[in-house]
């Protein structure tokens, strides 16, 4: 019954009743009681209510008004600021981007904003910006890595050398190894687009990282010869052209594996190398799939040898393969 | 089960005589310290039956204020008592035959078979108060939980109580004017009968009457079960109207002579033997034979206690009511009517008295429903008398699924 209860199942049970009387009905008592009820909820909804404001007040005034904040939170002013970086970066620098008023407070700080600010420099992929209490702010970056190198020309002063990363980000960098940074081969054939204080990033940047860090890896030899890399053909033909010392134009194929055409590369130039008359190779087209075109220039002594281009077999012999490669 | 979520839970009685109210502290789901009572004079109920809602609203709602401010407390909610002539009941059984490869029972076969039995549909305007579990056949033998029996057949009956809507409607908005929720709805001989006896009493068969002002209540126990529960809308007040024509008095004249020299039975042999209407002397005073009142109320109480056992019909055995008859309710406390209930029924009849843990003040008869309503209830949410209610988590679900 109520073991009923258990098994008010069929038919219309008592519980379907609307117990609600409309306040005509009620008597003085009963009204009394219903408007002392309503009281009641209306007191704990405003106290509920008066709760979410403070928590909102609260969060906002975190989010928004540091002063306001560091009114209420005592905190000492920022003595240190400690970095720790996988890059290059130093805490002058970082010293110098956040541009900290002298004998602000910790609580006063915006981190948010401090963090943006280092990220807008481009060389910062991600910054993390904490308070250490009682003086300390710590500051924790990844950085990004340059892939190559562009001379832009930033209003009217000198060609100025930017970096881009496997982003596509254009950054000025800070605190490269000269070396490290005169291995980095030019970009060329990309129009640069303003954004904000900076550049948009540049399309296609990916695949150029793939080809270099491939070439890096695959062809050391070769990759110390390239000079240029240029974009000017990436879009409408998928191809990215390489100028080396030794060989002034060689295309690549975005849409092929970067690993075949590298060893191709390697190879062709062994076998140009090798030609009882070597001649000068003006071009190879990497592009084409099993074919690979190889333009060469006739030396001045050998006036009867055509510059047409000539075709390598693409498998190398066993003797060939015994001889120096940078595979 | 009831639910008794509420921690001040109050228990009321509205009457065709008074409105009794109680107010019970619940802890920890079973134990009840009562802390306020609350009495009025009832107003617009006849029969059980509120008939002015205005006039009963302003009384029900002095009782219940008079109790919270005995108390010192507010009630959450309301245990109410049902009663009134429109309430009906009847039996209804249900057989499934045990699914089980090895014939055991399984708690699938209990659902089944409960839900069958309680698959009946109520006449328009009727709403149910009781669904009443009766024990479960398993094969023929009566089991309290034929859960991991073996067997074959499966039998349950449901004692269904059910009352006519509009009139449990108005008796909930009553309570509901006082901006109060009804929790449960008990009946009222259900309530009387569980604090009444006990559960000794209750397996040997009794038979409890709750004779009010308006009303007669009866359940009658067989076998520690519910097999009849019925309203009768005769009461004191037959008693006391009869006497109103026969002596050519006034109804609250005729009331003062039913409680001073009523009696169940005829005592008074001496016809001449007179009594006197106010006993003050004073004018219009005036002397009625003794044995007339007698006679009167005797035959009355006699012609009730009739009636109920016609409506009773082929239920009542004696030899089924081992604990015999246990009478309360205003109208118990005439004298003789345990001597004329014995004769009636057959066995022995007394007058039921509130277990030992109930105050003194509260003994009297006319608690015994408001009392009872917690009885039912607290016993109820402690003995889980439904195994359907148990549930054994993802087995019955995969049951159900290869089902």
């Amino acid at each position: 019954m109520s073991a009923d209860s258990a098994t008010a199942r069929a038919g219309r049970s008592w519980r379907e009743i609307r117990q609600e009387v409309t306040p005509r009905a009620m008597s003085r008592k009963g009204r009394f009681r219903q408007r002392l009820e309503w009281l009641k909820i209306s007191v704990l909804t405003a106290i509920v209510g008066g709760l979410a404001g403070v928590i909102y007040l609260a969060v906002h005034t975190w989010l928004d008004d540091r002063a306001a904040l560091a009114a209420i939170v005592e905190s000492d002013p920022v003595r240190q600021v400690s970095v720790e970086t996988d890059g290059t970066l130093n805490r002058k620098w970082v010293e110098d981007v956040l541009a900290l008023p002298r004998g602000t407070t910790l609580m006063e700080l915006d981190l948010p904003a401090l963090r943006d600010r280092l990220q807008s420099t481009g060389q910062v992929r991600v910054a993390v910006v904490k308070r250490s209490f009682p003086d300390m702010l710590a500051v924790t970056l990844q950085e990004r890595t340059p892939v190559a190198r562009m001379q832009v020309q930033v209003g009217l002063g000198p060609p100025r050398q930017f970096f881009v990363a496997k982003d596509g980000v254009v950054y000025d960098g800070f605190n490269y190894n000269p070396t490290m940074v005169a291995t980095l081969p030019w970009l060329d054939g990309v129009r640069l687009k303003r954004d904000g204080k900076g550049f948009a990033p540049v399309a296609g940047m990916d695949a150029v990282a793939d080809l270099l860090v491939t070439a890096q890896l695959q062809a050391p030899l070769l990759y110390r010869d390239w000079l240029v890399v240029s974009l000017a053909h990436l879009q409408e033909r998928d191809e990215i052209i390489v100028k080396s010392q030794e060989i002034p134009e060689i295309i690549f194929s975005r849409t092929e594996d970067f690993f075949k055409q590298v060893a191709r590369l390697d190879y062709i130039a062994d076998r140009a190398r090798q030609l009882p008359q070597p001649g000068q190779i003006q071009s190879i087209n990497l592009a084409l799939g099993g074919q690979v075109p190889v333009k060469l220039t006739t030396l001045p002594d050998d006036p009867a040898r055509p510059a047409n281009p000539s075709k390598f077999p693409l498998q190398p012999t066993n003797s060939q393969r015994k001889g120096p490669r940078d595979l | 089960m009831i639910s008794n979520s509420g921690r001040i839970v109050g228990a009321v009685e509205i009457g065709t005589g008074k409105i009794a109210v109680l107010v019970g502290e619940i802890a920890r789901g079973r134990e009840l310290n009562i802390i306020g009572v609350g009495l009025a004079q009832s107003h617009g109920v006849m029969k059980g039956e509120v008939v002015d809602y205005k006039a009963a609203c302003e009384a029900t709602h002095h009782a219940l204020e008079m109790a919270e401010k005995k108390a010192g407390a507010r009630m959450d909610a309301i245990w109410l008592a049902q009663t009134g002539g429109h309430l009906d009941g009847f039996a209804n059984e249900a057989t499934v035959n045990v699914q089980s490869a090895d014939n055991t029972v399984n708690q699938l076969d209990i659902e089944t078979v409960c839900n069958l039995a309680q698959q009946k549909d109520l006449p328009p305007g009727r709403t149910r108060i009781h669904a009443i579990r009766r024990p479960f056949r398993l094969d023929g033998r009566a089991v309290p939980d034929p859960e991991h029996l073996t067997g074959s057949r499966l039998d349950v009956g449901y004692w269904m109580v059910h009352g006519q809507e509009s009139k449990v409607s108005d008796n909930i908005h009553v309570v509901g004017g006082y901006h109060l929720e009804v929790r449960e709805l008990v009946l009222s001989s259900l309530a009387a009968g569980s604090l009444l006896t006990t559960t000794e009493e209750r397996s040997h068969g009794a038979l409890v009457l709750d004779i009010g002002k308006g009303v007669t209540d009866y359940v009658l126990y067989r076998d520690g079960h519910v097999l009849t529960t019925g309203v009768l809308p005769v009461g004191g007040d037959h008693l006391t109207n009869d006497l109103a024509i026969g002596l050519r008095v006034t109804t609250m004249q005729a009331e003062m002579l039913k409680l001073r020299h009523g009696r169940g039975t005829v005592q008074t042999r001496d016809k001449s033997e007179k009594v006197w209407l106010n006993g003050d002397m004073s004018f219009g005073d005036r002397q009625f034979p003794k044995a007339a009142i007698e006679t009167i109320t005797a035959a009355r109480t006699l012609e009730l206690l009739e009636v109920v056992r016609a409506q009773l019909g082929a239920k009542f055995a004696p030899e089924h009511c081992g604990a015999g008859v246990f009478l309360t309710g205003g109208t118990s406390k005439l004298p003789g009517i345990e001597e004329a209930a014995g004769r009636v029924f057959g066995l022995s009849a007394r007058r039921g008295e509130a277990p030992s843990w109930v105050k003194d003040e509260l003994k009297d008869p006319m608690f015994s429903t408001v009392l009872g309503i917690y009885q039912f209830g607290l016993r109820a949410a402690h003995e889980h008398p439904n195994p359907v209610r148990r549930k054994t988590g993802l087995l019955s679900g995969l049951a159900k699924i290869f089902s």
